[in-house]
């Protein structure tokens, strides 16, 4: 549905003739992110300040127009697809760090900025920004923000809602905010702690003050390889239950490994059944010691062929592996579809194994790279869309994945959003008395509904994917 | 300004709290939640009187997960018991609040009190994954989970913390749980002058191998705490040049509960320019390196109000954790209310529409 003329103009006068746009060939660049649903927006529109943002955001309040934020457009729940039309708020040209404070360890960036460059910028000063996506490259720290994002490094040091100092955001009437800030222990209710990770839900995010922390002048990176997925999930268990919290502890199955080895001739075990990359850091005295340890728990569980990095170098190669899988993936097919649902780190075997029947069951390949410390899955269903009708069956094999997940106590997400994808299953986990706790803040902040519609929340509106004739699912949420 | 309180419940379950806390709203009551009363002094006088609503019957440890490194508890859980359960295997909650022994967890995460630990840890915000609440109009509602990382749905963890109460009574929690350190050494230091005295805290933390806590008292005094591997504790221990120190310090540190007492806040390199106005015949300790201090009070509500201004214009705060009535009400207990209240109070209204959790006693 076009917007009105009359919008349009209000828009351009918002923003500036050349940043909207509301061609439809241009606007078809816009329909996705990297999920796998997408929708084409009525117009796009690029502020470079906050003032633009309130404007347009006033625009959309006044016509109640839905306004979906978008960064880079790297998100995996469809947070950024514009699933009722409406305007896409892109963000890319507000990609300024403002500053670097290398005594208060802080910087204030735009939301346009890529994650990997705040963490170049803060390098000169010995200083790096901890939560760092797969996709860090491209990613942008507003998106990172909104979706609360985590990454490998997550593991030690916290995911993103744990390095935001405090952020400039426009609420759905367009008024402008700081919440929190430099100081702890502000006065008043945490409105900064629930924005984070409210998926675009409740706010448009223009500044963000996020925590820097010291380059740890020590890192060891250790590659392992174990016989089976199981013993390696063992391992993880074994480590985290001898009080070792390493910064990093990843998991790559076979499949992954062949990929990425082909891709990067990382010098990864291909004959292994998975291999697990582990990282310390600290002073040298405890990075030797905390490896030692390591090393010594991993070979208790049948680790083998272990690797450490002996330089900078031959690291960034092993973690090149690692953040570049997912693309290494495309060598098996081209598209693939992942979950990320959580589940208590001793329920990983049990887990890996219902994930490995159900790419069985539906004669899918399955790929499984994550974040083993935490519990975080990504198991990547490889497929290629342009064989027919594989599409219902790839969201069917994903959705049984996350049923599994549930079932054992976990959580539909650990890092990517529920966004438009896992909406519908949001009533396996939370009781409608949860739901509508949430919603009490959605109707706050936000009472007309403008912002980011359709996320989170079970949209009636929308028709389900394929939970018709799957009665029973809804769990009571006594989860504890 | 009325603080007789008119009946005091304790339920043993979270329904029967929501029930009466159910039945006090429909009845026009107040409600005033209380956990151990380690900070029943906290914020403003109520302005109603009510029901006093007590946690203390609900104190089970619900699960405690050591593979998992995740525990859920009953709000009415004392710290120390928690601490006791988990310590049988090796692990701990990484918390270590003033005027203690007695905090129970839901009067932790209501009032949002902390220890020295937070400068290695972070606090009950950072390792709190799942909450449980009970709403005025009955209902119990949960968010977040029992895994470390969790984005499914809104974080009200956070809203929930620090906010007394005020947006549903906080009747269960789930944490991540820490490993207890391989090594835990205690070091300490006294300076002649405050100067050398902040100094010193800046070396402590200026350690490659980062403190778990330093804190710094109005004597001259600095504490620090490391913990890790055996090389690397000992390696900073030399380097530092610091006196060993038991353990048991922290312990006595945490029994700090003066009775007129207030929490300053601030960016942490704007904190001694704050402290260094409270004048020389003052007490007080500070964790220079997450800027928060905590000032024993001998002055008048004159006194804090200037200090407020100062902390206020640093773009911080001065709160009052404890004294007597009539001083928080004339220096006020939190100040000058942030420029989001009206959206805190949209938020408060959403939950609690009558005002009947605490009324009157949060800025909000």
């Amino acid at each position: 549905m076009a917007l009105d003329r009359a919008v349009i103009e209000e828009l351009r006068r918002a923003v500036g003739r050349e940043y909207v746009i509301d061609s439809s060939n241009d606007l078809r660049i816009f329909e996705r992110d990297a999920s796998i649903e997408g929708a084409v927006p009525d117009a796009v529109v690029l502020p470079a300040t906050t003032a633009e943002v309130s404007s347009v955001i006033r625009v959309a309040a006044r016509h109640r127009i839905p306004l979906v934020m978008r960064g880079a457009g790297t998100g995996l729940s469809g947070g950024a697809v514009t699933i009722r039309g409406g305007i896409a708020l892109q963000v890319t040209r507000m990609r300024k760090i403002l500053e670097i404070d290398p005594v208060a360890q802080t910087a204030l960036v735009e939301p346009g900025v890529v994650n990997q460059e705040l963490s170049l910028a803060a390098a000169s000063h010995r200083l790096f920004y901890a939560p760092d996506p797969s996709s860090q490259k491209a990613c942008t720290i507003g998106g990172n923000a909104a979706e609360n994002s985590g990454g490998p490094h997550c593991l030690y040091y916290g995911v993103t809602t744990n390095h935001v100092l405090g952020m400039e955001v426009v609420l759905a009437d367009g008024s402008v905010h700081w919440v929190s800030g430099d100081a702890p222990d502000r006065v008043g209710l945490d409105l900064c702690g629930v924005l984070v990770g409210s998926e675009g839900t409740l706010c448009a995010i223009t500044k963000v003050k996020v925590r820097l922390l010291r380059t740890p002048p020590s890192i060891a990176t250790l590659l392992a390889a174990f016989p089976t997925i199981e013993t390696a999930s063992q391992a993880v268990s074994a480590v985290i239950g001898h009080g070792i919290v390493p910064s990093a502890l990843e998991m790559m199955d076979q499949v992954t490994v062949g990929a990425v080895e082909a891709h990067y001739h990382a010098g990864y075990p291909t004959d292994a059944g998975a291999v697990l990359l582990v990282e310390v850091d600290g002073i040298p005295e405890s990075t030797s010691e905390l490896m030692a340890a390591v090393r010594k728990v991993l070979a208790e569980n049948q680790g083998y062929a272990m690797r450490e990095a002996q330089s900078p170098t031959e690291r960034d190669l092993l973690w090149a592996g690692r953040k570049g899988a997912i693309g290494a993936l495309g060598r098996i097919k081209p598209n693939y579809y992942l979950h990320d649902g959580v589940v208590p780190r001793s329920r990983l075997p049990q887990i890996l194994s219902a994930v490995g029947e159900i790419g069985v069951h539906y004669k899918l390949p399955v790929a499984n790279v994550f974040h083993a410390g935490d519990g975080n899955l990504h198991p990547n269903i490889l497929f290629d869309l342009r064989e027919r009708d594989v599409l219902p069956q790839v969201e069917s094999a994903g959705e049984e994945m996350l049923r599994a997940v549930v079932e054992l106590g976990g959580a539909l997400s650990g890092e990517h959003g529920i966004g438009l994808e896992k909406s519908a299953f949001m009533p396996w986990v939370f009781s409608a008395d949860d739901l509508d706790a949430m919603r009490r803040v959605k109707g706050a902040l936000d009472g007309q509904g403008i912002m980011n519609p359709g996320k989170i929340f079970p949209d009636p509106e929308r028709k389900s994917l394929h939970l018709a004739g799957r009665t029973g699912l809804a769990v009571e949420a006594k989860w504890w | 300004m009325v603080t007789s309180r008119t009946s005091v419940e304790k339920p043993v379950t979270a329904e029967e709290l929501a029930r009466l806390l159910h039945e006090a709203a429909e009845a026009g009551q107040a409600v005033l939640p209380v956990g151990g009363g380690r900070a029943a002094q906290m914020g403003d006088p109520p302005a109603r009187d009510g029901v006093v609503m007590s946690t203390s019957g609900l104190d089970r440890v619900l699960e405690h997960s050591q593979a998992d490194m995740v525990v859920s508890v009953e709000a009415g859980v004392t710290l120390e018991a928690l601490q006791e359960q988990l310590g049988k295997s090796g692990q701990f909650l990484p918390l270590d609040p003033f005027n203690s022994p007695g905090h129970t967890i839901g009067g932790l995460l209501a009032t949002g009190w902390t220890g020295p630990l937070r400068l290695r840890y972070g606090s009950p915000r950072d390792f709190l994954i799942g909450i449980r609440v009970a709403l005025p109009d009955g209902r119990l509602a949960s968010a977040g989970g029992r895994v470390v990382k969790n984005v499914s749905g809104y974080d009200l963890m956070k809203l929930h913390y620090g906010a007394l109460g005020t947006l549903g009574v906080i009747v269960a929690a789930s944490f991540k749980v820490f490993p207890k350190a391989l090594h835990d050494v205690t070091v300490e230091a006294t300076y002649e002058s405050m100067d050398r005295a902040w100094a010193g805290a800046d070396e402590g933390l200026a350690m490659p191998m980062a403190p778990a806590a330093v804190e710094l008292f109005s004597s001259g005094r600095v504490l620090a705490r490391f913990l890790g591997s055996l090389d690397a504790t000992k390696r900073t221990v030399a380097d530092l040049g610091w006196t060993e120190a038991d353990g048991s310090a922290w312990v006595a540190h945490s029994k700090a509960a003066p009775s007129l007492w207030a929490r300053i806040a601030a960016p942490p390199h704007a904190l001694r320019s704050i402290l260094d106005k409270l004048g020389a015949d003052q007490e007080w300790w500070a964790s220079p390196g997450t800027g928060i201090a905590n000032w024993a009070i001998a002055g008048g509500a004159e006194d804090v109000r200037a200090i407020r201004a100062l902390a206020t214009a640093a773009g911080g705060s001065l709160v009052l954790m404890a004294g007597p009535d009539e001083f928080r009400h004339d220096a006020g207990a939190w100040g000058t209310p942030p420029a989001t209240l009206h959206l805190m109070r949209r938020l408060r209204y959403a939950f609690d529409p009558s005002q009947v959790i605490n009324p009157g006693r949060f800025v909000v």
